[in-house]
């Protein structure tokens, strides 16, 4: 209370206001992108129409046309969602085992995984080409593109999920151990339940994760697999022919994770810093 | 099956899985870092399969640091733009924090609207600012300068203060598809992209600070800038580093961004020239690949010792 009493009456409607403002400037590349999704092509370069236009959805209707938008966005949907499951399914027993029943190699083994995320993809490049064009033949693959990008979070999921798990008292697990429960009964009648919220804002920001990679999932396809970062990559400059439909597509592309990302911002915290912030 | 073999057998997938991930690709790019292997060689065929009889040694390495004009420059490329994002986001990163660390109305609206950019996929980001907003012509930037020259030219008309105006250059819009410029266009892309990861980080912990400590210091009339100076910063030092860090090493494998709008231009970082090199030059782009590695790994040392003390917490 003693700031609130210390901040004169100008500060009062002079920072709010400034906050205001920021918040404006930061977001206003977005709606920009969304408002000329709205124009057409033709009227989306005229000086005449920057603010005031005659709105239209066609943009949106031809996308299919333009861009094969869904085919892309498809694949996007489904690698992110495999690659999600599959690292809740490896990442689940790992963490659990680490949280409940650490040995003294786990820190070790938890530093190690979260070092495993710093290598530069690009260091690996040629190898992955490699592997998986001559050797394993799963180039521009769904199943190639599910397993990098589980593998590129694996080391994400587990950290958070062990940061949430710690959360749970140690005594229930205790109790339970009492009571003769076994591993697996404890893993599916206690820990799942108990740490739920948890797990779900780590598919969240796993899935988020996954929609938005842009290395891998660009390096490693051609066609078939290609997701909607290949898409938008691959229509990179349109020269000011297609801002309109540009813009639609690009829309299309961020505003499911966009709003996804609001419901889930604090629980990013907690996964970018690997619980080192608090 | 004994208990404790069980719970090896749980983690036993996800150590594999990160095991062959991390050993396979990067053994193989250390071998080929030091064997001669180029794609498309039609004097020397026996070059184009990776064979131990082709070795070079440190050939690749010598090639890629004394040959290559590009790596010299692709390392200071890289190290500008990582330097740059870091210092703007921290920057404006606490200052954003700190502004909306009070109650006011719209809060959460506020909240909402400076974390959305960090959502945004890299290629949107980039293919979003240097079209619709930088560009020359077309984009915002093009605009506002034409705008500011017509009301300038306008101006000119006015009676007295007309000979004034008309002494004002007409003002050139800023290119963003040069070398240089273009990496000052990623540089903004991302700086925008990332100052809210900053604020969210940055936020959560001053969400953290000891009131009374500051409610003490407001008594003792310490003002808001020795309040900052000497209570918020230290507070803030390990959540500082942890920012500093991870977008060091997220950074420095920065690529979609360049890609889309410094190609061809000569604008490169190290992902890029690795990138280049691996159309042909196995060899050479391996060798860089080591050198990415070891860069990210001084980076990474530092930031794996400040996670593993707050592990032990």
């Amino acid at each position: 209370m003693a700031i609130v009493a210390q901040t004169s009456n100008l500060g009062k409607i002079f920072w709010p206001a400034l906050a205001w403002l920021i918040s404006i400037i930061f977001f206003f590349p977005i709606f920009w992108m969304v408002l000329t999704s709205f124009k057409t092509d033709a009227d989306a370069v005229k000086p005449e129409f920057l603010i005031f236009f005659k709105p239209t959805l066609e943009n949106y209707f031809n996308m299919t046309d333009n861009y094969d938008y869904w085919r892309f966005a498809i694949n996007s949907t489904i690698t992110s969602i495999f690659a999600t499951l599959f690292s809740l399914f490896v990442g689940v027993p790992a963490s659990y085992v680490m949280a409940f029943n650490p040995t003294k190699n786990t820190k070790n083994i938890l530093i190690w995984m979260l070092s495993t995320k710093m290598l530069p993809a690009a260091a690996v490049l040629y190898p992955m080409t490699f592997i998986t064009k001559n050797f394993l033949n799963i180039y521009d693959t769904h199943f190639l593109i599910i397993l990098v990008l589980c593998l590129i979070n694996l080391p994400i999921v587990i950290w958070m999920l062990f940061t949430y798990f710690k959360e749970i008292p140690k005594e229930i697990i205790e109790a339970s151990r009492m009571d003769g429960v076994n591993t697996w009964g404890e893993l599916k009648e206690i820990i799942i339940p108990l740490a739920w919220g948890g797990l779900a804002s780590t598919a969240l920001l796993c899935f988020i994760f996954c929609w938005n990679e842009a290395y891998w999932t660009v390096r490693l396809t051609t066609n078939e697999a290609a997701t909607l970062s290949k898409l938008i990559e691959g229509n990179r400059a349109p020269e000011g022919l297609f801002f309109g439909r540009l813009s639609a597509v690009s829309s299309a592309a961020v505003a499911p994770i966009v709003i996804l990302g609001w419901f889930c911002q604090r629980q990013l915290v907690k996964g970018l810093t690997f619980g080192a912030v608090k | 099956m004994s208990n404790k073999s069980l719970l090896r057998l749980l983690q036993a997938p996800s150590i594999i899985l990160l095991l062959l991930w991390m050993l396979i690709p990067l053994g193989m790019t250390l071998y080929f870092s030091f064997i001669r292997y180029v794609l498309n060689n039609l004097r020397k065929p026996e070059w184009t399969t990776p064979s131990i009889s082709n070795w070079r040694g440190l050939g690749n390495y010598e090639y890629v640091l004394y040959k290559s004009k590009d790596f010299w420059f692709a390392v200071q490329n890289s190290l500008l733009i990582v330097g740059s994002i870091i210092i703007l986001t921290v920057i404006f990163g606490l200052a954003i924090s700190i502004l909306i660390n009070r109650t006011f109305p719209g809060r959460g609206i506020v909240r909402v609207l400076l974390i959305s950019p960090f959502f945004v996929m890299p290629s949107v980001n980039a293919v979003l600012w240097i079209n619709m907003i930088l560009d020359p012509v077309l984009g915002l930037n093009g605009l506002a300068i034409e705008g500011l020259n017509q009301i300038l030219k306008d101006l000119q008309d006015l009676p007295l203060l007309g000979r004034f105006f008309s002494l004002w250059p007409v003002f050139e819009p800023i290119s963003f598809r040069a070398t240089q410029t273009s990496s000052y266009a990623v540089i903004i892309m991302v700086t925008w992209q990332w100052t809210p990861f900053a604020v969210l980080i940055f936020m959560t912990s001053l969400q953290s600070e000891d009131q009374q400590q500051i409610e003490a210091a407001i008594l003792d009339g310490a003002n808001a800038w020795s309040r900052f100076i000497n209570l918020t910063i230290p507070h803030l030092a390990r959540p500082i580093s942890i920012v500093i860090m991870i977008q060091a090493i997220f950074h420095l494998s920065l690529y979609a961004e360049i890609e889309i709008v410094s190609r061809g231009n000569g604008n490169k970082n190290l992902p890029y020239l690795i990138g280049e090199f691996s159309s042909n030059n196995i060899g050479a782009a391996s060798a860089t690949g080591v050198f990415a590695v070891i860069l990210a790994n001084i980076v990474a040392i530092f930031l794996l010792r400040i996670v593993g003390k707050s592990l032990m917490e």
